[in-house]
């Protein structure tokens, strides 16, 4: 006991030593959040004050968020577990309240939309889920109907309870896929028997029992609920493709359906197109109402009204994109989108119920030039005081981008939530400004005479005086304003790379293939491109083939965009800075793609070279100038590279022929009936290793092994039995296919997380024996001796390193691990790791330490060795991101900066955080809060006492002189 | 009576094991099977209510979620601060309440497969040892969560408390007060003070860095060089010691 309390004693002594504490007045200085919610799947507008401002969202990501229309940001956001569990399959919003089915129609919860809380949470039966409404009697909306596969129930909407459950008649023959109600004291639940008949039951609301059956011959109809609609007082509409007719019955009185022809309409479907229609049913109490529109075509859609049991054209609207109805009070209006020309489109509203055009209501929307093509219209309508209709618009695109517009076409804000899906990312240097570039070209030419370079020099040192006073001017009068006011502008112009190079750009690559240039400093979307044709499953790698160092020449990044399924790949070859579409046309792949690398050579135009692996094992280069190839025949004996076959459980290593063929070298089996690979992890290339080794208690040195081919490859037993599972790490040298180390963790399962970097490997996984996570670190020496200490080969090492391992309890589950990375390795490492709850904490390398002794030793207080504990310490101070969790963290991205004592760090998840991290403290340079006030008062303090001594001595002296 | 309390505790941990082991027979192998999800096993519900006191609870319950093992299942708060997860297969559990701001502590739940529940602390360390807690679970928040360091802020008595401040303000108080202590005219005085000097500066034979430095420095001008050495040699020999 005694003992623990002096270890506590002792760690919290370091804490002040290592912690990266954030102090509060650094709050949002060098960091920023940003919050996203997903793919909106659900878009409901507030409207039960004619005041508000929210926007209820339900996206594909199980998030349910409200978002303030007027400024864009989460007023509130619930995220839900991934998977099937927190699915949202449906949203309903009446005054206050937003109903969510979630889980298949596991699940029925309902919030209140002011506060963000829970109303009330019920459990429903197991059945999958097919449909929910609302269902109103005597005029208000009470209940709330969940239509499943074989039941439907009602629940009351207050307080969830159930009112009660009725099975459904033939529910094994009959699929029932829609509800009904429209506050008559009826639920109509609305079945089929496909390419048969329509089934319909009509339950009483008070106490579900079934009022009548009927069944509908319909042989034409197999999907009733993409091709019907209810309108008007409760009629069924249908549309078919075949007959090309439309198809109405009364649910109330017929047993049979009406065929209208659309001919009759003198209407045409457009070949190949599955028409749709669209209704609108205002409030859940009162019937839908009788106009609807049917669409023709990709680009035709017609306002039609059902009146006496006969179809009337209102309008026809050709061109239109989109329509969607809004109501506001007792009005209802028809939104149609139309496209104007190839950048914009129109926005126009039309009065439901004659499809007359409204005045001034047209709303131009100007889409993005590497955006995509507009998928859906949120209209949010509202009455202005003249009674006239006004609205604000919120436009879906492909691209998952949200655009809030306000007449006559304005934008309020734009929510890109692709990035809620962030994939992978790189950082990339901000290239010089045109006069720095101007000062760094005036060394390459030499041809000028004397005179001009003197000029030249002088005008170029002169635009730098002058961008230095422009620069001084703008701080100046930045900080007279609070620092909320101040304004980022980041253009291209002002884009460029400060003093420390701290300010870099972001590339992200988002699952929907959007890929997006944001500035770190200040969180600015300053390109972005849309990348068509993406398939939904495809795997991405973002490699920097240039940097910015090289001008003239550009930047360039090449995206592989893989099919995980077929295997083939796409390149995507752009400018990092601006977003453009290199002129470069990357080299088609015929064939299925194994394995890329990006060697450290470079082609004539500093093009890193980028080789492609295909399953014949042939390998290609990009880009493949002769230059390169004549490269690559030289460099071929020392080109390797690895393939792991996780299906297979196969390793295997290759080397690279003289002809761009391979060449087998050594091959690891891992039996898959026993364990399968989940991973393999080499280190990054970025890295840099500053010390050789670490200096022991006795001052002799133990050296690392810094093995740049190591690959650590992690296992887990197919056997999910908790005695019988485990967690394998192989260490493999990559170049001889020599196994380093061998570490099994008995008793241990998935999910396993690993950060691979100088001559450790850290890695956490769960303890099924003591149900906990635990993290284990594995560190590698050469002993007291370098074998070869210039240069290190696999082919030359035959000692078998010191292999050195200690574990310890990680109080929490975890979601990412990451390590930082500066400029040149000598400060020390911290590990980020992201948690469940969002924080992202920075955990001093120092505590997993294999070295750390249980009894402490004068030697190990020497080497300031922390004394083992086996529970790891979790301190709020050190989450990096205070109080700005992200939500679902992914993973964090770490990027050196040109000082060495910074790290920038990029989380990404649901959420986008970026902060700078000091694992030993800012060392380098003078920290953000230095006193500037009190060191130069105490120069002009002292300078001044000088004087006036000075003066006085004179005095003196002369009084003196003259005694 | 701090001994005493102690000794209470003891008593009730060693009474509250006693009994639960006595309620649990069944679950000390149980837990760690239960983990494996039984597709159509029982699903059952952890409750308990959240508190912060102090705190209305529409100030914080929108921002906070009820994570059950990690993120595997997800629960949310009503407006009353209580919440309720469902479908949760029998095992063993930690149940934590995360919210930016507010810390929590966390909870680990174990469900037998028959649905019996009990709560008891998080211990990692010692993990078959069974402290109960109230179930359904009362967590209550310890207060916020501190995620920022104080500054050190600038205080005169900081600057004046400092060891240089004072080995530089002492020996600026002799210097002043000494000499109108003690008469430098009194020759006796005069030299008893040279005296001194010289004991502080044990071997003046010995030749100094500085005076070397500056000889190899100087280079062939001899004749001036001597003079400004020996006049630097005895202010800079100090200093040279001091590093």
């Amino acid at each position: 006991m005694a003992i623990s309390i002096i270890t506590g004693g002792f760690s919290v002594f370091l804490l002040c030593h290592f912690a990266g504490a954030v102090f509060e007045d650094q709050v949002g200085k060098f960091d920023w959040r940003q919050q996203y919610a997903g793919k909106v799947r659900f878009a409901l507008f507030d409207m039960h004050v004619q005041s508000s401002k929210k926007v209820l969202m339900a996206t594909e990501k199980n998030v349910f968020a409200s978002v303030n229309t007027r400024t864009g940001d989460l007023a509130w956001r619930h995220v839900d577990s991934t998977g099937p569990e927190g699915n949202i399959d449906s949203l309903l919003l009446h005054g206050q309240d937003a109903v969510l089915v979630v889980g298949d129609g596991r699940l029925l919860r309902s919030w209140d939309i002011n506060v963000g809380g829970l109303n009330w949470e019920m459990v429903l039966d197991t059945g999958s889920f097919q449909a929910a409404s609302f269902v109103g009697h005597l005029d208000s909306v009470r209940y709330v109907a969940v239509l499943k596969k074989a039941a439907i129930s009602l629940h009351y909407l207050s307080n969830g309870h159930q009112k009660w459950l009725e099975n459904l008649p033939e529910s094994d023959s009959v699929q029932y896929q829609a509800v009904y109600s429209e506050g008559d004291g009826e639920v109509y639940a609305l079945g089929l028997v496909p390419n048969s008949h329509i089934y319909i039951v009509a339950f009483s609301v008070e106490d579900g029992e079934i009022i009548k059956q009927v069944t509908v011959e319909a042989p034409w109809l197999s999907d009733l609920g993409a091709n019907c609609v209810v309108v008007g007082q409760g009629v069924l509409m249908c549309v078919d493709v075949a007959t090309l007719s439309l198809y109405t019955l009364d649910l109330h009185l017929d047993s049979e359906m009406t065929q209208i022809p659309l001919q009759t309409l003198e209407l045409e479907v457009s070949p190949g197109f599955q028409p749709v229609l669209t209704s609108t049913q205002p409030n859940a109490a009162q019937a839908p109402l009788s106009e609807f529109f049917l669409q023709l075509g990709p680009e035709h859609h017609l306002l039609l009204q059902l009146k006496d049991n006969k179809v009337v054209t209102l309008r026809d609207f050709q061109p239109s994109l989109l329509v969607s109805f809004a109501t506001t009070g007792e009005k209802t209006v028809a939104a149609v989108m139309a496209t104007k020309n190839t950048t914009a489109c129109t926005i126009i509203l039309y009065s439901a119920d004659s499809g007359r055009r409204l005045l001034d209501t047209t709303l131009i929307f100007t889409m993005e030039p590497n955006g995509g093509k507009p998928e859906r219209l949120y209209i949010q309508a509202f009455l202005k005081k003249d009674d006239s209709v006004g609205y604000r618009v919120m436009v879906q695109s492909e691209d998952h981008t949200l655009t809030f517009m306000q007449q006559p076409g304005r934008v309020m804000w734009t929510r890109e939530e692709a990035l809620s899906d962030v994939v992978t990312m790189e950082m990339v240097d901000l290239p010089l400004t045109g006069t720095q570039a101007e000062l760094e070209g005036e060394f390459g030419k030499k041809a000028d005479g004397l005179c001009s370079m003197v000029l030249k020099r002088l005008s170029s040192q002169l635009t730098l005086l002058q961008a230095w006073m422009g620069h001084l001017w703008k701080l100046f009068y930045d900080a007279r304003k609070p620092r909320s006011q101040v304004k980022n502008d980041v253009t291209m112009e002002t884009l460029s790379r400060d003093e420390f190079n701290l300010q870099k750009m972001m590339i992200m690559v988002t699952a929907s293939g959007k890929l997006f240039g944001i500035d770190s400093k200040t969180g600015t979307i300053v390109w972005k491109h849309y990348l068509e044709n993406v398939p939904a499953n495809a795997a991405f790698k973002l490699m920097v083939q240039r940097t910015t160092a090289h001008f003239p020449h550009p930047p360039q990044c090449t995206l592989l965009i893989k099919d995980k399924d077929t295997g083939l790949g796409v390149l995507h070859v752009f400018n990092p800075i601006f977003g453009k579409k290199s002129h470069i046309t990357p080299p088609s792949l015929p064939q299925p793609i194994l394995q890329s690398l990006l060697l450290p050579i470079m082609d004539q135009d500093y093009a890193k070279v980028l080789l492609l692996i295909d399953d014949q094992y042939k390998v290609s280069a990009f880009p493949s100038t002769k230059n390169v190839l004549q490269q690559l025949q030289e460099m071929a004996s020392s080109i390797f590279f690895y393939l792991a076959d996780p299906s297979q459980g196969r390793l295997a290593g290759y080397r690279l022929l003289t002809d761009l063929s391979t060449e087998l070298l050594w091959e690891v089996v891992l039996p898959v009936e026993v364990q399968k690979i989940l991973f393999v992890k080499g280190k990054r290339g970025n890295e840099h290793v500053h010390s050789q080794g670490r200096v022991m208690g006795d001052r002799s040195v133990l050296y690392k092994y810094l093995n740049p081919n190591l690959l650590a490859v992690v296992t887990e037993s197919t056997d999910p039995h908790p005695e019988r599972s485990f967690v394998g790490i192989l260490l493999i040298d990559g170049v001889t296919g020599r196994i380093i180390h061998n570490a099994v963790q008995r008793k241990a399962r998935g999910p396993v997380h690993l950060v691979h970097s100088e001559n450790w490997v850290v890695y956490k996984y769960w303890s099924s024996k003591s149900r906990r996570n635990e993290f284990s670190v594995l560190e590698l020496y050469e002993g007291m001796e370098l074998y070869n200490s210039t240069v290190f080969s696999s082919l030359d090492r035959p000692h078998v390193p010191q292999v050195l391992q200690q574990s310890y309890i990680f109080p929490t589950s975890i979601s990412t691990l990451e390590a930082t990375l500066t400029e040149k390795g000598i400060t020390s490492r911290h590990l980020l790791v992201g948690l469940p709850s969002g924080a992202i904490l920075s955990l001093p390398k120092m505590f997993l330490d294999p070295r750390r002794p249980e009894i402490v030793t004068e030697q190990s207080r020497e080497e300031n060795l922390i004394p083992y504990a086996p529970e790891m310490p979790i301190r709020s101070e050190w989450f990096i991101n205070y109080n700005q969790t992200v939500a679902r963290v992914r993973g964090i991205y770490t990027a050196p900066s040109g000082l060495e004592s910074t790290c920038l760090v990029v989380a990404y998840g649901l959420d986008i955080y970026q902060t700078r991290v000091y694992p030993s403290k800012q060392f380098d340079v003078l920290k953000d809060d230095y006193d500037y006030m009190l060191i130069s008062s105490v120069l002009f303090g002292l300078f001044f006492a000088t004087m006036i001594s000075k003066r006085l001595a004179e005095v003196k002296l002369l009084n003196r002189a003259w005694r | 009576m701090a001994k005493m309390n102690e000794l209470t505790r003891v008593l009730f941990y060693i009474q509250a094991y006693v009994v639960l082991a006595w309620c649990f027979t069944d679950m000390e192998t149980g837990p760690s099977n239960g983990l494996s999800t039984q597709p159509n096993g029982d699903r059952f519900k952890i409750e308990g209510r959240a508190i912060v006191p102090g705190v209305r609870t529409q100030d914080w319950v929108s921002k906070a979620r009820v994570l059950v093992e990690g993120e595997e299942f997800v629960g949310f708060l009503r407006t009353d601060g209580s919440f309720a997860v469902n479908d949760i297969p029998p095992g063993s559990y930690v149940v934590e309440v995360v919210t930016p701001a507010y810390k929590f502590d966390p909870v680990r739940v174990d469900i037998t497969s028959k649905g019996k529940m009990r709560a008891r602390l998080v211990n990692h360390i010692k993990t078959s040892e069974v402290i109960r807690m109230p179930y359904p679970l009362q967590i209550r928040s310890p207060g916020p969560n501190i995620y920022f360091t104080k500054r050190e802020t600038w205080g005169w008595t900081d600057f004046l408390m400092n060891p240089m401040v004072m080995m530089m303000v002492l020996p600026l108080l002799i210097i002043v007060l000494l000499p109108k202590v003690v008469n430098t005219n009194d020759p006796e005085m005069r030299k008893e003070m040279e005296q001194s000097m010289n004991m502080l500066n044990p071997n003046p034979e010995l030749p100094d860095v500085s005076e070397f430095m500056t000889k190899l420095f100087s280079g062939g001008s001899k004749g001036s060089g001597k003079p400004s050495g020996s006049s630097s040699s005895k202010g800079t020999r100090p200093a040279v010691k001091r590093r």
